[in-house]
Order: structure tokens, then C-alpha cells, then sequence
């Protein structure tokens, strides 16, 4: 039966674009199979509009229609974790949620009431060194004895495969715990012959599975059997081949490029961005309440939101009656006249993070105008994990972030937002 | 070292400084009344020139002539645009991101010239599109 039909401008538009404009996810698998059976462009029709019909099989119609309303209605799942705690409390977790957030790709400081950069923070930021990309490195390089020994044992060595699309590449990271991570597709991983578990958002036929491996277990030595079946799978079997961002947290990063002399690899610096923005209007905020209050002080949620604004750079003094954006800043606030911004991009190892947090925390010794700072972080969204081991997805934004609030009296909030492919931050 | 500790003692004595806060968590799921969305308007050949209130107009029509009324009605919000790039950050009600997004992608004429929205990134947090780690250019 066909009972569905729309009308949209004249276009050569293909079914695939039409099933996926009008019903992303409410078609039923024959009603898809079926349109998209029929790719070839529909001939634009004169008179400005297209007729589209889906044929679906095996369901009624009440119950498409149903489905399709509630999906034009839908949106995807997120999730946002709100603490507010103290520096000084024994059972503070800080240190946990910076240090098992592994791969970050900008972090961004905002300090109100500050012109330029103080100096400590300056000196803290351009501090940070450098990183390194090596072009196709195989993954069974990581496996070698020689790089455990060299490398694993001696910090912490993190490494992300880059520009690889989680929701269609194979991806690979190396976490400092020692745990090499690989994402594959379900080809490579029938081919590779390791062992993995299907990925927890691939759904019922599993078509990506992670692969977990421990570089660190005392049973991986050169002539056991775990490690030849490894290194050959990984070297013989079906070589990975992945360009990677590297870092090592060691005085003596730089041995890196010897080591990896044989493969192109260069060292990269981080960008770093600084700007003054004038006559700010920012949320007033008590540590004490992370939920807010009427007319005295914003909630977390709010001022979450509002680093938003301020990091895109977006006008918050608009006119409830504006046709163009009525978004503004929340309730109540005040107008700061200078504050500083400072974004650093590159491959940010959580240590450096934790030093970058540390000098924040002693920007209150000396009295300061502000009651507060904050610290802004952004995860690869392609990373196969967020925190800690927990599996993470593209789905539509790969979103994985978190940011300090950091008062003046040590107390501290922090904000961890995931999106639809992850877990529960820790 | 001793001369700020001084000063911290003069200028901000301890007890003027709220107490410390006790430990709480909240978890909020799918608390966001409002989803972002980063936009490209790209056309075939020479661009045309759009000002804020064209392109917002153009997208509220294409919410009209897919959706009809209900579509054009929906909360939305024309965040940041930029005239050079006609790239600009959409703030939508969460239940018509679907709606905004299938009418995005039929939009695909502006004064008789042809044309496409390219959706660059999309997310329930504003904050998330200030970083984009599929553009990091490492050359």
C-alpha cells in the first residue's frame, strides 16, 4: 500500500535523500529497502513539486503515521553530570575526571574581570611543548617489546589515530594505562582474528567491535604465545595502518622522533588564541547552589550554556522581540567590562590539563575581583573511548566535554556533557 | 611568596569567603529544551550576498514549504552568522531539530539560484560547537 506523499520543491533529489529527509528512522526496513531500491534521481516534476511515496509492507498505516509523528518530534539522547565539591575535600574526584578524560583537543580558559593573561597561566600555557604526528604507522609497532619497554613503562604515552571517522573508519588509541583500543568494522575484524566484543551502540547485528589489549600483561613476553598470535595478526594477518597523534608525558619526549626516525613524523606545536572580550555580560553564580535560585543566582545547566555562547563568540544582548535571535545571557547577571579568553588546540595530554588547573586554583591567592574562573575542555569526538575505558560513538556529534567552574574559596563545580553514543560520565 | 600570603590575609580575610560547599551530583538526561546546529549555505557558481534577516527568512520559508505554518512556527533562532562564509549557528526547540533538518536539506534554491545547506556539526550543548576535532589541520 502507499499512503505517504509530500510535496517539496522541484530538485533532482535521489530517494535516498527523500527517505532520509522525511523519515529518518521511522521507515520500516521493507518501506527503506524499497525506496532505496529505486535510487536514481526522481525527475524533477514542473509546477514545483515532487510527489514522493513510500511503499511499506507488513504494518499498518495508523502505526506508520504514528512513528513518523513521534519521530519528527524526537531527539537524540544526551546527558549532562553536575558536581559541586571542594578542592580541599579528601573524597574529591577533580584529579579523577581530568586525568581519565585522555584525548582532548582544546581546552580554553576564561578568566572575567582580567585583561591580558597573568603571567603564572601565560608561562603555564606556553609551556605546553608540543606533540607529534607520525604518517602510516602500523599498529603492531605498539606491541613490540622494545616499545613497551621504551616507551609504556616509562609515562604515560598516549596515541590517537587521526582523521579517522569513528562511525565509518577503523579507529586506534593507546591509553596511558597501557590498553591498546581498536574500533573496527566488522570486515576487518572476521579478518584480523582478535579478540573483541561487539560495540554497545552497533545494535542486534553487531557491525563494529572493539578489540581491548593490555599492553601491560606480564603474559605478553616476546616468546609467548599471546604475544606471536598478536604481532601476527597485527603484522602479517592484517596490518593496520593508521597516522597517529602522539604524546609522551617524559622529560624526554623528543626521543620519540629518534625512535620513529624510520616513518614520516614531525613535532606540531599547539595553537594558541587569546582575546579580550569588552563589556561582557556574565551569570552571577554561587558555588553553593548548582541548582540556582530565583532572581539570586543561575543554575549549572544555565551557565553551562552560556560558555557556550561566550567561547562562539555570540551576542547575548538581544531584544525579546528580535526576528533574528532571542537568545540571551541568564538571569541575573552583570556586566563584566573586560575578561579573557584563551584557547589552546592541539593534542592535550590530561597533565598538562592538571597543571593548567592547579595554576587556576592559585589564581585566587592574591585577591581578585572575580568570584570565579573557568577551564573549558573538548574531547575528540572520534576517540574510541571518553573516560576511562567507557565506549564511546559518533552518532550525530561525538560531543564529549567538560568544564571547571573554580571559585574562590577553593570550592569548585565541574560539568561533563556526553552525547548519544556513550556512557555515563564517572 | 610572603607578600601575597600578607595580602591575601589583609585584603580578603578568610571569613569573608563563602564557606566550603558540601559534595552533590546531579545527572540531568536530555534536560536541553534547545538543540545547536552549525550551518553552511553553499551555492552552485557565485554566491549571492544574504544578510542576517535573508538567511534566517530563507530558512523559516523552507520550514513553510515543507512543514507548512507548524514548521515556520518553531522557536528558532539565528545564533551567529557570518556574511562572508554564510556559515551561522541555528538554535532550535528540540523537537523540531527533525523538522528543521529535512527542511534544510530540500532547501535548495535562493532567487533562482541553485543551492545546499551543509550541516557541519550538530549537538544539544552550544559549548560543543566551539570545537571541532575533525578540523584539526595538521597540514
Amino acid at each position: 500500500m502507499y499512503y505517504y506523499g509530500i510535496a517539496g520543491p522541484a530538485l533532482p533529489i535521489s530517494w535516498h535523500q527523500v527517505a532520509a529527509a522525511i523519515t529518518p528512522r521511522c521507515a520500516t526496513e521493507a518501506a527503506w529497502q524499497e525506496a532505496c531500491s529505486q535510487d536514481p534521481p526522481l525527475p524533477a516534476i514542473p509546477g514545483h513539486s515532487v510527489r514522493v511515496f513510500i511503499q511499506a509492507e507488513r504494518t499498518s498505516s495508523a502505526h506508520f503515521t504514528g512513528n513518523m509523528l513521534r519521530c519528527l518530534d524526537s531527539c537524540p539522547r544526551h546527558l549532562l553530570v553536575c558536581e559541586k565539591s571542594n578542592f580541599k575535600q579528601e573524597k574529591s574526584r577533580h584529579s579523577a575526571h581530568v586525568e581519565t578524560h585522555y584525548f582532548n583537543c582544546l581546552v580554553s580558559v576564561l578568566l572575567p574581570e582580567c585583561g591580558p593573561l597573568p603571567e603564572k597561566i601565560k608561562s603555564t600555557i606556553e609551556g605546553f611543548g608540543s606533540y607529534f604526528v607520525i604518517r602510516n604507522l602500523s599498529v603492531h609497532e605498539f606491541v613490540t617489546e622494545d616499545f613497551r619497554n621504551t616507551f609504556i613503562k616509562q609515562g604515560s604515552f598516549y596515541a590517537l589515530s587521526y582523521q579517522t571517522r569513528i562511525d565509518q573508519d577503523n579507529t586506534a588509541a593507546l591509553l596511558p594505562t597501557g590498553k591498546l583500543i581498536l574500533s573496527v568494522d566488522k570486515d576487518t575484524y572476521e579478518e584480523l582474528g582478535l579478540q573483541g566484543k561487539p560495540s554497545l551502540y552497533s545494535g542486534k547485528n553487531a557491525m563494529r567491535y572493539t578489540i581491548n589489549i593490555d599492553l601491560t600483561d606480564k603474559a605478553l613476553s616476546a616468546d609467548g604465545k599471546k604475544f606471536q598470535r598478536i604481532n601476527w595478526c597485527l603484522s602479517e594477518k592484517k596490518p593496520l595502518l593508521f597516522d597517529f597523534l602522539l604524546a609522551w608525558e617524559n622529560t624526554e619526549s623528543s626521543s620519540i622522533l629518534s625512535y620513529f626516525s624510520s616513518y614520516k613524523i614531525k613535532s606540531c606545536p599547539f595553537t594558541i588564541n587569546t582575546t579580550v572580550l569588552r563589556d561582557l555580560h556574565c551569570p552571577v553564580i554561587n558555588s553553593g547552589r548548582l541548582h540556582g535560585k530565583a532572581e539570586e543566582a543561575c543554575s549549572s545547566e544555565r551557565v553551562f550554556e552560556w560558555f557556550g555562547a561566550v567561547s562562539n563568540n555570540i551576542d547575548c544582548t538581544n531584544q525579546s522581540s528580535s526576528f533574528i535571535s532571542t537568545f540571551c545571557c541568564p538571569f541575573p547577571s552583570t556586566v563584566v567590562q573586560q575578561t579573557s579568553l584563551c584557547t589552546i588546540t592541539g593534542f592535550i595530554t590530561p597533565e598538562k590539563i592538571q597543571r593548567l588547573l592547579q595554576q587556576l586554583r592559585e589564581y585566587f591567592i592574591e585577591p581578585k575581583l572575580t568570584t570565579w574562573v573557568s577551564l573549558m575542555v573538548h574531547g575528540f569526538a572520534d576517540s574510541p573511548v571518553s573516560w576511562g575505558e567507557n565506549e564511546h560513538g559518533f552518532c550525530r556529534g561525538g560531543e564529549n566535554l567538560y568544564s571547571f567552574i573554580i571559585f574562590n574559596n577553593e570550592d569548585y563545580w565541574v560539568q561533563m556533557a556526553v552525547g548519544t553514543h556513550d556512557d555515563c560520565p564517572p | 611568596m610572603s607578600l601575597s600570603k600578607r595580602c591575601h590575609g589583609e585584603c580578603m580575610p578568610q571569613s569573608k569567603l563563602p564557606e566550603p560547599t558540601s559534595y552533590e551530583r546531579i545527572v540531568l538526561k536530555n534536560f536541553s529544551e534547545y538543540y545547536y546546529m552549525k550551518v553552511q549555505l553553499v551555492f552552485q557558481g557565485e554566491s549571492v550576498p544574504l544578510n542576517a534577516a535573508q538567511f534566517k527568512l530563507l530558512i523559516v520559508n523552507a520550514l513553510r514549504t515543507l512543514h507548512g505554518e507548524v514548521g515556520s512556527s518553531l522557536p528558532l533562532d539565528l545564533l551567529k552568522y557570518n556574511e562572508d562564509t554564510l556559515c551561522a549557528i541555528l538554535r532550535i526547540s528540540s523537537r523540531g531539530l527533525v523538522k528543521l533538518w529535512s527542511a534544510l536539506t530540500l532547501c535548495g534554491r535562493y532567487q533562482h539560484r541553485e543551492c545546499a545547506f551543509r550541516v557541519i556539526q550538530t549537538s544539544p550543548f552550544l559549548l560543543a560547537l566551539a570545537g571541532n576535532s575533525r578540523e584539526l589541520d595538521l597540514g
